[in-house]
């Protein structure tokens, strides 16, 4: 039980607060006369993206160690998308002292990081948890 | 069942023991986050010192008055002020006794526009007589600032197509500087003739920054070299010189007394943290200690079996280092990767917040406090593990046998 609460928790969590943070605490710019800056784009498809990894950490409750391991697998890469987003693929406003600059960026890169050890650690455990029982 | 060696004994130990490997783990993970947290912190905010120190060329600013706390906020803190003199003082000023150099600078806050139109201070120089801007500029712009032009600190937002919006009139942008860690950053550099056209644009948007009938003459501060005359007889003579024109009441700065004043409560902070990170650690090698002797009393069976198969007290004692020197590795490695994230990437939000001179330091300075970090971690675990390996080496292995009964 622990096992499996440490290899689903973190992204249950890590998930909601990459969708949740761009939105509320680390806010990025806000749309005025239409105008939409390249934030905006960002804290949108960390709002796609988060969901997604916390709704992985979900189902991996409910299914075997080496399904879950899979699972963690795709929290991975869908955390090192949530660290490309605001610096490569989509980016921030560029003035440095901007929120979404000084606040979202490094939010949305902290938690990517931290996503992608713990999903690593879980693969890790669940993966050799199965070696030893199918022993 | 793996087969184990004397080498990975001490790694098979530490995995047996989850629970107790991970709470000597915690303990110096805290110890180095404050160590090492602590250490990159008071370097950056010393870097960030160091390159105010450097920014401040001038012995003395004349300044309007009741301007001066503006003007030092200006030179610190980075908020943004408009004042200005009404009289042409700068001529005044260069003729008083003690003077050896002279420039005027005028300072102008833009609006807070809409989104990512930042209030920043302008700051309008003469590149013919400035000493404390220019030579700045000139390290990394060659060139002569056009009218028209600006020159960007290194958080300025410059737009994709080389611009910057200020009073809704796009000024092109020459150069963008690289970072200071002070309100220099947080500031965009035209030339003296460039200042009236700001004012006009101000006008136009129904904020005039300076009255028009000043625009031309406004300047906001004159900024004196003494030399070797001592500043405060200076700011009397400057006082007598323009009262002589009719000029009363001035503001004085003492740039050199601010950077003073600033590193006095830097150096209170440094000490305070200092004082606590050694109470700290301290109170974490108790903690470490008595964890490693109280495990070494229960452990008491294991090492005599072990001298029954025919262990050294040497290898014993190996076992024991290389188990604590694991234990301080990971949690020097866990330790020093949380502080990095928590203070590399939300560099800029922490020197906005401390409302300090705060630099971020270089790579090599950062790799240099991550060794000094990791050395620090093992050597924690390490004088944790000497007390238990000094006494579990010296009994008999009977007797140690038969303590543990």
């Amino acid at each position: 039980m622990t096992r499996k609460l440490f290899a689903t928790l973190p992204a249950i969590v890590l998930g909601a607060l990459i969708a949740v943070a761009p939105q509320t605490f680390a806010y990025v710019c806000k749309v005025e006369d239409g105008m939409k800056m390249a934030c905006h784009y960002t804290a949108q498809a960390a709002l796609g993206i988060g969901v997604v990894i916390a709704l992985l950490g979900v189902i991996g409750l409910f299914v075997e160690p080496k399904v879950r391991a899979g699972l963690n697998i795709a929290v991975v890469l869908n955390a090192l998308l949530v660290i490309a987003v605001p610096t490569v693929l989509i980016g921030v406003c560029k003035g440095a002292m901007m929120h979404c600059h000084m606040v979202t960026l490094p939010t949305l890169i902290v938690l990517g990081v931290l996503a992608v050890i713990f999903a690593a650690i879980a693969v890790r455990m669940d993966l050799t948890g199965a070696k030893t029982a199918g022993r | 069942m793996p087969h184990i060696t004397l080498g990975s004994l001490p790694f098979e130990n530490l995995k047996r023991k989850p629970f107790r490997t991970a709470a000597l783990v915690i303990v110096v993970t805290m110890l180095t986050v404050a160590f090492y947290g602590g250490a990159l912190l008071a370097t950056n905010l010393k870097a960030g010192l160091n390159s105010m120190q450097e920014r401040m060329g001038a012995d003395l600013m004349v300044v309007p008055q009741n301007t001066g706390t503006k003007a030092e906020a200006l030179l610190t803190s980075g908020s943004s002020s408009t004042f200005y003199f009404t009289n042409d003082i700068e001529q005044a000023v260069a003729k008083a006794d003690g003077v050896s150099q002279v420039t005027a600078q005028t300072y102008i806050s833009s609006l807070a526009a809409a989104c990512c139109d930042e209030k920043v201070q302008i700051i309008g120089f003469d590149p013919a007589t400035d000493f404390v801007i220019e030579p700045w500029i000139t390290s990394q712009y060659e060139r002569t600032l056009k009218d028209g032009e600006v020159v960007a600190g290194a958080n300025i937002n410059v737009s994709a197509n080389g611009t910057i919006k200020l009073y809704n009139h796009e000024f092109p942008v020459a150069a963008q500087l690289a970072s200071t860690g002070t309100s220099l950053d947080n500031s965009v550099f035209v030339n003296e003739s460039t200042i009236p056209a700001v004012v006009s644009y101000s006008a136009k948007t129904g904020h005039a920054a300076i009255p028009a009938e000043y625009a031309d003459k406004a300047i906001s501060a004159v900024l004196v070299k003494t030399g070797d005359a001592d500043t405060k007889t200076v700011a009397a003579n400057i006082a007598d010189t323009v009262k002589a024109d009719g000029v009363t009441g001035l503001g004085y700065v003492y740039p050199g007394g601010v950077t003073a004043s600033t590193k006095a409560s830097l150096d209170a902070i440094i000490g305070y943290a200092g004082l606590f990170l050694a109470v700290f650690w301290i109170m974490g090698l108790i903690v470490l200690l008595a964890v490693f002797a109280s495990s070494m009393n229960e452990r008491k069976r294991e090492f005599a079996a072990y001298r029954i198969m025919g262990a050294t007290r040497g290898m014993l004692v190996g076992v024991i280092v290389r188990e604590s020197a694991t234990v301080g590795l990971i949690g020097g490695l866990i330790g020093i990767g949380s502080a990095s994230l928590a203070i590399l990437p939300f560099n800029t939000l922490i020197g906005a917040r401390l409302q300090l001179p705060y630099l971020q330091s270089g790579a090599f300075t950062v790799l240099a406090l991550i060794a000094a970090g990791l050395a620090f971690a093992v050597a924690t675990g390490l004088i944790a593990s000497v007390a238990a390996a000094v006494r579990l080496s010296a009994p008999e292995t009977y007797l140690t046998l038969r303590e543990g009964e």
